[in-house]
């Protein structure tokens, strides 16, 4: 059984002049046997660095790293059952596709040549490269070089796979490809993956769960409709999802909220989720925004906007919104693809009570999330 | 190309500046080609009179000829040559027998220091100074260690160490060589050490990395993986070496110190040929000059690119 | 030592606190204890099992002990030829070791020094060495420059003419010095014809004491422009070629586009050719001794390599040579220390 568990893992370095850097702060995710736990944040929130840990290619300032219930941190790299893709593929550019594959079963195994051979073969097939076989990384594209580099991680047959940003040299067509087929693949063999990346469109569709690191410091762990429906802070709402949710900074009256260009009226539930919070961060996604026509707000909650900016992407088009009072830093919405709307047209835009999310002004921690309908989750948008 | 020309405005004047610029063109071009092959003729000079004076007679030809034209029939001869051969063909040998383990020996160390201080996981702190010794020992005049090498090398019983070599019919000036080859692989260290770390920092991380998760120990992943991509470094390192090793006189001079030693490299043979009495024998030198040259040259035509790239470096 | 004792001490701290490590990981005297892998509860134990290799992994890195096997032979045998024999070469010059006995190294002092500096020829070759390496440098510097951006003006046969003006740096100094003696050749020598021609000489270049060292640092050039001229098109290659365009469009001529845009780009190229052809001067030995066979160069050209190595070699006068030899490692040392240096600011080392 492969359980793997990352205990209040900590990185700290020290540069030459003494000072330190925490790249990962306390981190703690439990993995559970041939899970697909994906590792996602902005460049240099510890993500790499957490997966090179768990590689053993870093040294752990503090915490634990346990696989199948057994501390590993003290382990050398090589004998952690671990296998890595990298990034830039790393593929031995002297050795044939074979002998790339073969090269890890030499070093760590006392497999005889025959057996090694047919584990190479087998999961040539898998990747459907065996014709690849006889070639060297040189003669390969950059996508079938991935699937070397996967197959190399495969005919190990570890307990863990490790993969760092694999699909991002690949161009778009081929990384959604990939991406479908990684996931085939790891579903076949049903052994536990962490696999990093600063795509969430990749953390959304892949992951069995994610985890969204930032600074250092783990956000949420959670399934990627919880992170996108119910994120647990303002970091995760605002990287997961694209474009971005969109966020307010508002005082708290009472049961209505009073910012610089608007108010908003809140329901009971919402008001007393915020009621001991002095300043809260309203946010809203770009496609629960109703836009219509027109130039009078007739209800609660219902701006008077001016289009700014229209951004049509075929099933949809991503609408710049200002208010009409004061049209800086618009707000973003989605509207159907077919739907016609010009720049400086005047819509009003209702922001639905259900579909708000609340976040401590100071904090940045959900007081509320959106209400959702049982069992009808709406499919998320990436 | 010089400046543009100014053009009045007028559409004929502008075609006008245009033509002038084209001729100004041509003019530039030919300016480079006489530059570049006077410059030619510059380099080759020096090699090319040496080159026609080795086929000429001493002193009639040598001295009633221009000194860069061809010997006319009368003064032409293939003697000089002979002689040089025979002057300096076990010179040859002795130049051979430890330029070539020498260079062969110092390439495989550097690249065992460059290994271990760049694709090592170790604190740069701790390497820095080790490397700054490596890059400084580089730079180091010979002289300052020429005393304490004759020293070290005169207390060193190497000549009972060899006796096996003695009673097989070696000469014993041949310690010599042996001494030779320690001395140039301890101080071609560096500069191996140096070009091969230059090429060990460009090696993808990520790729040893992958190598030491697919249970290659540190040792395995040189064996395996970092020495079969060295292989056009190793060119390079091998014939700038080889190179300098085969061309150094210093060392020779110190540590074999007689042209006459049986065991006397090819360079310090060379110093003292032509010499005598009656004056300088010029065709001579010139022959054995290229004689005593020839490897290098052979090295330089067939692999002047590696050669290139590790004096750049 | 107490640097492992004080971390192994955290890390015991560490272990029995157990997991709640938030700021302990800065030990009282202020380090950090990142190495090593060490970790709170169920690692801790591992630490304290493992032997003096394992600790001084730990202390300066997971590789160092495997990785010792690879570079620590190389780096001795090279050391102690290096700067054993240098440590031992200056003991050597506080004796008054000449002649035939050994050293006697009970009794050490300076008067070596003492006596270079006041020795006219020790004088007269530090003045050699000195012009000799400057107008060395310099020419080569300039005659290489002048070259690279010859063959970089993409002319054909780029890669033949770029050999033939490498090719004599791929020579001896022994077999360079025999074509050199033969073009200085007072009567049939190659310079005194052609200069004739114009009605100049003939000159004795070798014979005469004032002109004899230019004509050495031309010969010099001669074998060394071709090492500056690849040097500088290394660094030529790299500036883009954008600038080149760039400075075009703004207007420049090529002789102003090369001389404000493309030589202040080539300053690194400058100083690391610089300090090779430095030291090339001070080996300058081997032509030296080649072009007369012997100990004493052509009067005029005594360097204090050349000098230092007859004092040695010819006189034996050992402790004197060492002296000498001090001087100019001296020498080399402030050409190379500040090179050192600038190279380790540039996080190069």
């Amino acid at each position: 059984m492969a359980r793997l568990e990352l205990d209040d893992v900590r990185k700290v370095f020290t540069d030459d002049d003494g000072s330190d850097i925490v790249a990962v702060d306390d981190v703690s995710v439990d993995i559970a046997d041939g899970e697909f736990l994906v590792l996602v944040g902005p460049s240099g929130c510890g993500k790499s660095t957490t997966l090179r840990m768990i590689a053993g290619l870093e040294s752990v300032s503090g915490g634990d790293i346990r696989l199948g219930g057994r501390s590993i941190v003290n382990k050398k790299p090589q004998n952690r059952d671990i296998a890595m893709v990298f990034q830039s593929y790393a593929l031995y550019p002297h050795m044939t596709t074979r002998q790339n594959m073969s090269f890890g079963l030499e070093e760590s195994t006392d497999l005889s040549d025959e057996e090694i051979a047919e584990r190479v073969e087998n999961a040539a097939d898998l990747l459907s490269i065996p014709e690849l076989l006889d070639r060297k990384p040189g003669e390969l594209s950059g996508g079938q070089q991935q699937r070397v580099a996967l197959g190399r991680a495969i005919v190990r047959e570890p307990e863990v796979f490790l993969m760092d940003e694999p699909l991002s040299n690949l161009d778009a067509k081929l990384r959604s490809q990939m991406r479908t087929e990684l996931q085939r693949i790891q579903e076949d063999l049903d052994t536990t993956t962490v696999y990093v990346t600063h795509d969430q469109t990749e953390a959304m569709t892949m992951g069995d769960r994610i985890a969204v690191l930032d600074g250092g410091e783990l956000q949420q762990a959670g399934t990627p409709l919880e992170c996108y429906h119910r994120p647990a802070n303002r970091f995760v709402a605002g990287f997961i999802g694209e474009p971005s949710m969109n966020f307010f900074d508002m005082d708290v009256e009472g049961d209505r909220l009073v910012g610089d260009r608007f108010e908003y009226a809140l329901t009971d539930e919402q008001a007393t989720a915020v009621a001991n919070a002095g300043t809260v961060t309203l946010g809203i996604r770009p496609e629960d925004i109703a836009v219509t026509v027109g130039s009078e707000a007739t209800a609660d909650n219902e701006f008077p906007t001016v289009v700014d900016v229209v951004e049509p992407m075929g099933n949809e088009n991503a609408v710049y919104l200002g208010f009409e009072a004061d049209p800086t830093n618009p707000f973003v919405a989605t509207v159907g693809g077919m739907r016609q709307l010009d720049a400086d047209e005047r819509v009003v835009a209702r922001f639905p009570a259900d579909a708000i999310h609340l976040f401590d002004g100071a904090t940045g921690e959900a007081l509320h999330n959106r209400a959702l309908d049982e069992g009808a989750e709406v499919e998320p948008r990436v | 190309m010089s400046d543009a020309p100014t053009t009045d405005g007028e559409q004929s004047g502008a075609l006008a500046g245009v033509r002038e610029d084209l001729a100004g063109l041509d003019g530039y071009r030919v300016a480079l080609y006489a530059a570049v092959l006077g410059l030619t003729a510059f380099y080759l000079t020096p090699i090319e009179s040496g080159l026609v004076t080795a086929f000429k007679t001493n002193p009639e030809g040598v001295s009633s000829t221009l000194p860069f034209a061809p010997p006319p029939g009368e003064f032409f001869t293939l003697e000089k040559w002979e002689t040089a051969v025979q002057a300096l063909g076990r010179g040859m040998v002795n130049s051979a027998l430890y330029a070539v383990p020498a260079t062969v020996i110092s390439a495989l160390l550097g690249s065992f220091a460059a290994y271990g201080l760049t694709q090592a996981d170790w604190r740069a702190r701790y390497k820095a100074p080790i490397l700054a010794m490596f890059v400084a020992a580089i730079f180091i005049p010979y002289q300052a260690v020429l005393v304490p090498l004759s020293q070290f090398w005169g207390s060193v019983p190497l000549a009972e160490v060899l006796t096996p070599l003695w009673v097989a019919g070696v000469p014993r000036a041949y310690t010599g060589v042996i001494e030779l080859i320690v001395t140039h692989v301890a101080y071609g260290i560096p500069i191996c050490m140096v070009l091969f770390r230059g090429y060990y920092t460009t090696v993808s991380e990520e790729m040893i990395e992958a190598a030491r998760l697919d249970g290659a120990t540190f040792a395995r992943v040189y064996r395996r993986i970092v020495f079969p991509i060295s292989t056009p470094m190793f060119a390079v390192v091998l014939i700038y070496q080889f190179t300098q090793i085969w061309n150094d006189l210093l060392f020779a001079l110190i540590l074999v110190s007689t042209e006459s030693s049986p065991a006397a490299p090819v360079v310090l043979i060379l110093a003292g040929l032509g010499e005598s009495q009656e004056g300088q024998d010029f065709a001579l030198r010139m022959a054995g000059a290229f004689v005593a040259a020839l490897p290098t040259l052979i090295v330089y035509v067939l692999f002047g690119d590696e050669f290139a790239e590790g004096v750049a470096s | 030592m107490r640097d492992i004792l004080s971390s192994t001490r955290t890390r015991l701290r560490r272990a029995l606190r157990g997991g709640d490590s938030d700021d302990d990981a800065v030990t009282d005297d202020g380090r950090v204890a990142t190495d090593g892998g060490t970790a709170a509860g169920g690692a801790a134990g591992a630490a304290g099992t493992g032997g003096l290799l394992d600790r001084l992994d730990e202390r300066i890195g997971e590789d160092f002990t495997e990785s010792a096997v690879f570079w620590l032979p190389p780096f001795l045998l090279m050391g102690l030829f290096v700067y054993g024999a240098i440590a031992w070469n200056f003991v050597i010059s506080l004796t008054d070791y000449q002649g035939f006995v050994g050293p006697d190294y009970s009794d050490l002092d300076f008067e070596m020094y003492v006596r270079a500096a006041n020795d006219a020829g020790v004088i007269e070759a530090t003045v050699n060495t000195f012009l000799l390496v400057v107008s060395f440098t310099a020419v080569a510097l300039a005659f290489g420059l002048v070259l690279a951006i010859l063959v970089d003006r993409d002319i054909r046969f780029e890669n033949t003419f770029r050999t033939i003006y490498l090719l004599p740096m791929s020579l001896s100094f022994v077999v360079t010095a025999q074509f050199w003696l033969w073009m200085y050749n007072f009567n049939n020598g190659v310079v005194n014809i052609l200069l004739g021609t114009v009605g100049i000489g003939p000159i004795n270049w070798i014979g005469n004491s004032q002109i004899v060292l230019w004509a050495v640092v031309f010969a010099l050039v001669w074998q060394f422009s071709g090492y500056t001229m690849v040097v500088y098109l290394a660094g030529l290659r790299a500036i883009p070629r954008e600038h080149f365009e760039a400075a075009r469009v703004d207007g420049a001529s090529t002789l102003k586009m090369y001389w404000r845009v493309i030589v202040p780009q080539l300053k690194g190229s400058t100083i690391s050719a610089a300090i090779v052809l430095m030291v090339f001067a001070l080996k300058a030995f081997d032509f030296l001794y080649s072009l007369v066979s012997g100990y004493r160069p052509p009067n005029g050209t005594d360097i204090l390599a050349t000098k230092m190595v007859r004092e040695a070699y010819s006189v034996n006068n050992w402790a004197y040579a060492s002296a000498i030899a001090i001087i100019l490692f001296l020498m080399a040392l402030s050409i190379i220390g500040p090179y050192l240096y600038y190279q380790y600011s540039k996080g190069e080392l």
